[in-house]
């Protein structure tokens, strides 16, 4: 195609130094879309106006005008205003779809944030050029990494279906594929993602009053609705039968897991008695760290403290908090955890 | 690939946006297949290449420590207001939206704290103490936006509310007929809530750029006056040590033991380059066409700086915050430090 039309692009190439030219000869005042004609069309912006006086805002009810409104007519029935998103997602092609999650119209709305969280501003301030710092590595220029092995097996064999078929995993059981951690930069500073509270409570297959207290203690401290998990299979050293309700987590993001993390460090972790600290063998391998709190730690919490009189006594459960970072490794974790204040204590695995 | 079809490719691609992505690629890739047939395939030697030509085996710089000392921020930020104003409009909205408040989890019925709560939700209609007057649930939730002039959303009338509803019962002057009088007085007295302290210190208000109690919201750094008489980081020429030593080095030479610092990690954030106007002759023979200062992180815990009897001929110091940093700086010295500062 570019071979074709060769004789007109070649022309046009070889004219193009001719234009320059011609283009200084134009007017330099250069005339934009957005400035000239809008003046043509309106002379003075909405923002020279002056805002009302005083007295009009002062004297400005809203509720009395609406009522000044409606005074002497028929209200109008809820349907007639009030618009009400389809219960059911019925499907891309359905005439009546939702509004999106972030209209605070949907059925899905959560509010927030409501707040900008210390800890969240300490990390962007502090914490995360301090950790760039501390896990610099330093490359020459020119230096070119060596080509990582393929950890993957590939399909041998003539068999058509193994085309472009997905590499195999590697042979074994116990090998297992650990993340990779690229060089860092400044893009890849590991922050943290999420908080998992999850709360166990084995005596809840003979009374369920167990698992209701666990609910509202974690749905307490943590501010986000607990969810209940069943037993997935029969464990007997744990006591545990296979479908009965034992266990409620809660998931925290943004916000509410910064919130969290501050109370748990600045507040709890201080007042406990006798603690080492965690143990810093904790970790998964991939950068998620998990602590254990008794049920004597868990009443520390002032959101538990200021009505403790309202839990029956001995049934506030003890849970683990899972602090999830997008951290590859467990050094990575470790640092960060370190570096917002969580005390570690021990060898590291 | 001959000469031909490569000028062909050439002048197709100069000629603009007129080939199409398609055609373009195919050329390219022809090119690139050709080009890859003849490289050498990638060995191992090529993936270590000599970082940098040296120009002649005369010429030199001098190499010097620098620390960056800084305090970080010690509160958080003021909120924009327009921040604010959205963070009181998602809480009166979680007003509308959430379950109501379980009372009686909180309050036991026939108690104090239940009188009082009944006083205080008739005086402010909603769970929340520092949202202002609003209810969220009824005919008249809709009215959930600040008139003009509306002070809600500050933050420092939010705290004053916060601090009013911890000190108050509630009671009004006219229903004070259960308690004596002098009881309940005693009660106030009691719960006298302690104030925040306030975020603009006396620092502040008299400008003292020595002490570390300014600027609380802001990263502060610490600058000095050299012999010179102009203001730069605290360095020194390098000696026989790694950067990280030489960096606690220059602190405890330029402003004394009294600081509790840590220096960050052991790689340098930065450089400064400095070109001299006639090379010097070192004692080695080489030419010294001008000076590197590489720069360390380090961030202060405790003390002050105190530049009595420093080897480094230092006569002053300041702390003073990034913007502040560049009035004081040489513009070439600004130009190569300002991107290891922070912006807060």
């Amino acid at each position: 195609m570019a071979l074709r039309e060769l004789p007109f692009r070649t022309a046009a190439t070889l004219f193009k130094d001719a234009r320059p030219a011609i283009r200084a000869a134009q007017p330099t005042s250069c005339r934009h879309a957005s400035t000239e004609p809008i003046k043509e069309v309106e002379d003075a912006s909405s923002f020279s106006i002056p805002p009302p006086s005083e007295e009009l805002a002062k004297s400005f009810d809203p509720i009395e005008r609406s009522k000044l409104r409606r005074r002497g007519k028929e209200p109008l029935p809820p349907s007639r205003f009030q618009y009400r998103p389809p219960k059911y997602y019925r499907g891309p092609l359905h005439p009546h779809q939702p509004p999106p999650v972030s209209d605070p119209a949907s059925r899905l709305f959560v509010p927030g944030p409501f707040s900008l969280p210390r800890l969240e501003q300490t990390y962007q301030s502090t914490i995360a050029s301090d950790l760039l710092t501390l896990t610099y590595q330093h490359y020459p220029p020119g230096y070119r990494a060596p080509k990582a092995p393929q950890r993957l097996r590939e399909w041998v064999g003539d068999h058509p279906y193994f085309k472009n078929r997905p590499l195999r995993p590697p042979r074994g059981k116990g090998d297992v594929l650990r993340l990779i951690t690229p060089p860092r930069t400044f893009r890849n500073i590991p922050k943290i993602t999420r908080v998992t509270v999850h709360s166990m409570v084995p005596e809840a297959q003979e009374n369920s009053a167990y698992l209701h207290i666990a609910g509202m203690v974690v749905q307490a401290i943590t501010n986000v609705r607990a969810t209940p998990h069943k037993a997935r299979e029969n464990v007997v050293a744990w006591g545990l039968r296979e479908g009965k309700w034992v266990s409620v987590t809660s998931d925290l993001e943004r916000e509410d897991a910064h919130h969290f993390l501050s109370k748990l460090i600045d507040v709890v972790l201080p007042k406990i008695k006798e603690w080492k600290g965690v143990p810093a063998s904790t970790g998964d391998g991939s950068g998620n760290m998990s602590l254990g709190l008794t049920s004597d730690h868990v009443a520390l919490f002032p959101e538990i403290e200021v009505n403790y009189d309202s839990y029956p006594p001995k049934m506030i459960p003890g849970c683990y908090i899972t602090i999830h970072t997008d951290a590859t490794n467990d050094k990575d974790a470790f640092l960060l955890l370190q570096s917002i204040g969580i005390p570690f204590y021990g060898k590291r695995k | 690939m001959n000469t031909g079809q490569q000028t062909t490719r050439r002048l197709a691609a100069r000629a603009g946006r007129s080939v199409c992505w398609s055609c373009k690629d195919t050329l390219s890739r022809k090119y690139a297949s050709a080009a890859a047939a003849a490289l050498p395939t990638d060995d191992q030697s090529l993936q270590h290449i000599p970082p940098v030509a040296q120009p002649s085996s005369q010429d030199s710089y001098g190499i010097k420590t620098g620390v960056v000392l800084s305090r970080p921020p010690q509160i958080t930020r003021d909120l924009h207001p327009l921040e604010s104003a959205f963070f009181l409009y998602q809480r009166r909205l979680n007003e509308r939206t959430a379950l109501p408040f379980t009372r009686y989890f909180y309050y036991k019925k026939r108690t104090a704290a239940d009188l009082e709560w009944k006083r205080k939700i008739k005086q402010r209609l909603t769970p929340a103490r520092d949202i202002g007057r609003y209810k969220g649930y009824g005919e008249e939730s809709w009215n959930d936006e600040l008139l003009m002039g509306a002070k809600e959303s500050d933050i420092h009338h939010q705290v004053e509310k916060l601090i009013e509803d911890a000190e108050q019962t509630g009671a009004q002057d006219g229903d004070e007929a259960e308690p004596v009088p002098g009881a309940s007085n005693s009660k106030k007295e009691e719960e006298k809530i302690e104030r925040p302290m306030p975020r603009v210190t006396e620092a502040d208000l008299k400008n003292d750029v020595k002490s570390l109690n300014r600027q609380l919201q802001r990263t502060l750094y610490l600058l000095v006056k050299n012999q010179e008489g102009r203001w730069i980081f605290p360095q020194d020429t390098f000696a026989q040590e790694t950067l990280h030593s030489a960096a606690g080095r220059v602190l405890t030479e330029s402003c004394g033991e009294n600081m509790h610092t840590w220096v960050v990690g052991n790689a340098p954030i930065g450089y400064y380059q400095q070109d001299y106007q006639n090379p010097i002759k070192t004692l080695s023979g080489l030419r010294e066409l001008g000076a590197k200062t590489f720069f360390m992180k380090a961030r202060i815990m405790a003390g002050q700086a105190n530049l009595e009897g420093n080897k480094l001929g230092l006569t002053d110091f300041k702390w003073l915050a990034k913007e502040e940093v560049q009035g004081e700086v040489d513009k070439s010295y600004w130009h190569s430090v300002k991107n290891m500062l922070a912006e807060r």
